[in-house]
């Protein structure tokens, strides 16, 4: 998979908000079969990492750039939906608005075990709306998936499943980047880490390591 | 186009779902178009004047030999006006505390004056500055205008009567004496009486031509008096409150008012809920985005606009109103609606993307809504900065386009103009709109 070409490669991206700079430029490729997590306290420039690679965000400096016809997949870290629809109306708008059949809508509402009836999504639990929230995300049948955060309101055994998610993307030849505060997280599914820190990047390599210098720091 | 469409789609069904809210965006326009309708009532309320005799007029005067209310009569012509009996102190008193808006005053020797026909009585006016000032003089001035014309009726009626005794003869009250007149007729009859001799037949000629020539004397005097007269016939116009011009005004006021909040709103929404992020990153690009809010700002407004339209054209038909309602109209009426409410959602969403957040948008909207609707209401006359103001400015091309469509005689032309003007307007705002809404991915 080395020789392959990369699925995403944010080449020297930086962003600032206003004057503030939220993220120094930074490289990353994003290779086959891979899983990169990203590691860091609140405020260090993860998200608007990952809102740069999704394109959801335009880069002040530098550029990301996708593979030929690769697909990405975003799950924001708040979820993003519309409040007055259920969970089948919002995944069968945004299916239409991606232009995925309505089919694949519903599959993933019976994969995530979202509620079927006309219940507005801002009134279901904090879960649901979660897993509504990286339901949106699959819809396009995406080859990367960025996640930002994604386990922090899911019960122990919906975090199992998302993250089996997460290595069958792998094992299928797609590409993962995830944010997360949990260590264990990191050590479990990364391939390699990348740590944030102020919006510069303090550490890059496999998660084992950093699992080794974070205890030494502590 | 498609990704407009069911982002249009969704606007509608989450409005569907905000009954109170739709229902507070058509009812609060219509409120305030009351609220303004009762100011201006109260508006051409009549102002309260003080009037002061300082003659003291008698119950009755006779004027020209006639019993003459005058005091009756300055109140009953005064309809324009609230008269209060004051005293002078009293009366300036309450113009000086804003309780009494003018005060009028019968000076000493009115009466006389009145009584001796050698000069004009005179009435003192004395106004509040500046505010209903122009508008009490105006009602003062009619008011002597409307006397004027009661007392030259008493004083032709007098000359009338007079003249017709000279014609007619009879007797006649002279300094405390019954006097007995001979009259025109009465000499004609004599004169009868005596031998054709010449002088006897030039006498009977000259009183002859006297009676014939003092018998127009009544309407010369009437017409010498008011050489021009007004009637008012009838009332056969439209009630006010279904005029063109109100029907206008309120579909533009409920149009500005829904479409500006709407857009606003909806836009600032997408990114309170983090889906404008979403969209712009896939398919649907941010101009789709805010060419859905103008959409559904303008499928609102003509939702509404024609709903409103249908009440009034109801309400006209079963009120038996002259002109009932141009049906044939609506469907002009719904092009203008439409670019209206286009024009105005475009600045709809340019508020919504400079303001970032729904609460803001909502709030800015309600600010700017209120100048944008009143700038159009001033004449271009009293303000010229107004009128450019308002020509970059939906509201009073709607209102135009409005009254063109329903009411003009031949409304093409003006139609034409007004949705040129919205339709430019729309572009305009809907790229300043399109640009700014870069910031709410921030």
């Amino acid at each position: 998979m080395t020789g392959a070409p990369p699925l995403l490669v944010a080449d020297g991206v930086a962003r600032s908000f206003g004057g503030r700079r939220a993220l120094a430029p930074l490289r990353l490729e994003l290779r086959r079969g891979e899983v990169v997590g990203l590691a860091g306290p609140n405020g260090a420039g993860k998200s608007t990492l990952l809102a740069l690679l999704a394109g959801a965000l335009e880069p002040t400096e530098g550029q990301v750039v996708r593979g030929d016809g690769v697909r990405v997949g975003w799950v924001p870290q708040r979820p993003a939906h519309y409040g007055r629809l259920s969970a089948a109306e919002n995944l069968r708008l945004f299916a239409r608005l991606e232009g995925a059949p309505r089919e694949d809508a519903d599959a993933l509402l019976r994969r995530f075990d979202l509620p079927e009836d006309t219940r507005p999504s801002a009134e279901l639990s904090v879960g649901n709306r979660q897993r509504l929230n990286v339901a949106l995300s699959l819809l396009t049948r995406p080859e990367v998936l960025l996640l930002d955060e994604p386990s922090a309101a899911l019960d122990p055994g919906r975090r199992e499943r998302l993250w089996e998610l997460v290595r069958e993307l792998g094992r299928s030849g797609g590409g993962v980047v995830f944010a997360t505060q949990d260590l264990d997280e990191l050590d479990r599914l990364a391939d390699r880490v990348l740590v944030l820190r102020a919006g510069e990047c303090v550490f890059e390599g496999p998660a084992a390591e950093w699992h080794e210098r974070a205890a030494a720091f502590a | 186009m498609s990704g407009v469409l069911a982002l249009l789609r969704k606007d509608l069904l989450v409005l569907r779902r905000s009954p109170l809210l739709l229902g507070a965006l058509v009812a609060y326009p219509l409120l305030i178009a009351a609220l303004v309708g009762l100011v201006a009532a109260f508006a051409s309320a009549k102002p309260r004047v003080a009037f002061v005799d300082r003659d003291g007029i008698p119950p009755t005067l006779e004027l020209a030999g006639r019993e003459y209310d005058v005091r009756g009569t300055i109140e009953r012509v005064a309809e324009e006006v609230e008269l209060v009996r004051l005293g002078a102190p009293e009366a300036r008193r309450q113009l000086e505390a804003g309780r009494v808006v003018a005060v009028v005053t019968v000076p000493e020797g009115f009466v006389a004056d009145l009584r001796g026909m050698t000069r004009s009585p005179t009435l003192l006016l004395e106004t509040t500055r500046g505010g209903l000032a122009p508008r009490v003089t105006q009602q003062v001035q009619a008011l002597v205008y409307a006397l004027n014309r009661e007392l030259q009726d008493a004083y032709v009626e007098a000359n009338v009567a007079s003249v017709e005794l000279l014609r007619e003869g009879g007797r006649i009250a002279f300094l405390g004496t019954e006097v007995e007149v001979l009259g025109l007729q009465g000499a004609a009859r004599l004169l009868e009486g005596l031998p054709d001799e010449p002088e006897v037949l030039r006498l009977r000629e000259f009183v002859r031509t006297a009676d014939a020539a003092l018998t127009q004397t009544d309407r010369a005097l009437r017409v010498t008096a008011n050489p021009i007269a007004l009637e008012r016939a009838p009332e056969r116009g439209r009630t006010w409150a279904l005029s063109a011009q109100v029907q206008a005004y309120g579909l533009a006021l409920t149009t500005t008012f829904l479409a500006l909040l709407l857009a606003a709103g909806a836009l600032a929404a997408e990114r309170d809920e983090g889906t404008l992020a979403r969209l712009v990153r896939g398919t649907v690009g941010l101009g789709r985005v805010v060419a859905a809010k103008v959409a559904l700002a303008a499928v609102v407004a003509v939702a509404v606009g024609l709903a409103l339209a249908l009440v009034f054209g109801v309400v006209a038909e079963l009120g038996d109103v002259p002109g009932g309602q141009p049906w044939e109209r609506l469907p002009l009426l719904a092009l203008g609606l439409v670019l209206a409410g286009a024009a105005v959602g475009a600045i709809g969403t340019f508020l919504g993307a400079a303001a970032g957040d729904a609460r803001t948008a909502s709030l800015l909207a309600v600010l700017v809504v209120l100048p944008v609707v009143f700038v159009g209401l001033v004449p271009r006359e009293v303000a010229p900065a107004a009128g450019w103001i308002s020509d970059a400015l939906p509201f009073a091309h709607a209102v135009r386009l409005f009254d063109a469509a329903l009411y003009a005689a031949e409304p093409w032309r003006g139609v034409a103009a007004e949705a040129a003007w919205l339709a430019a307007l729309a572009l305009v705002f809907g790229l300043a709109a399109r640009v700014a809404s870069r910031r709410l991915l921030g």
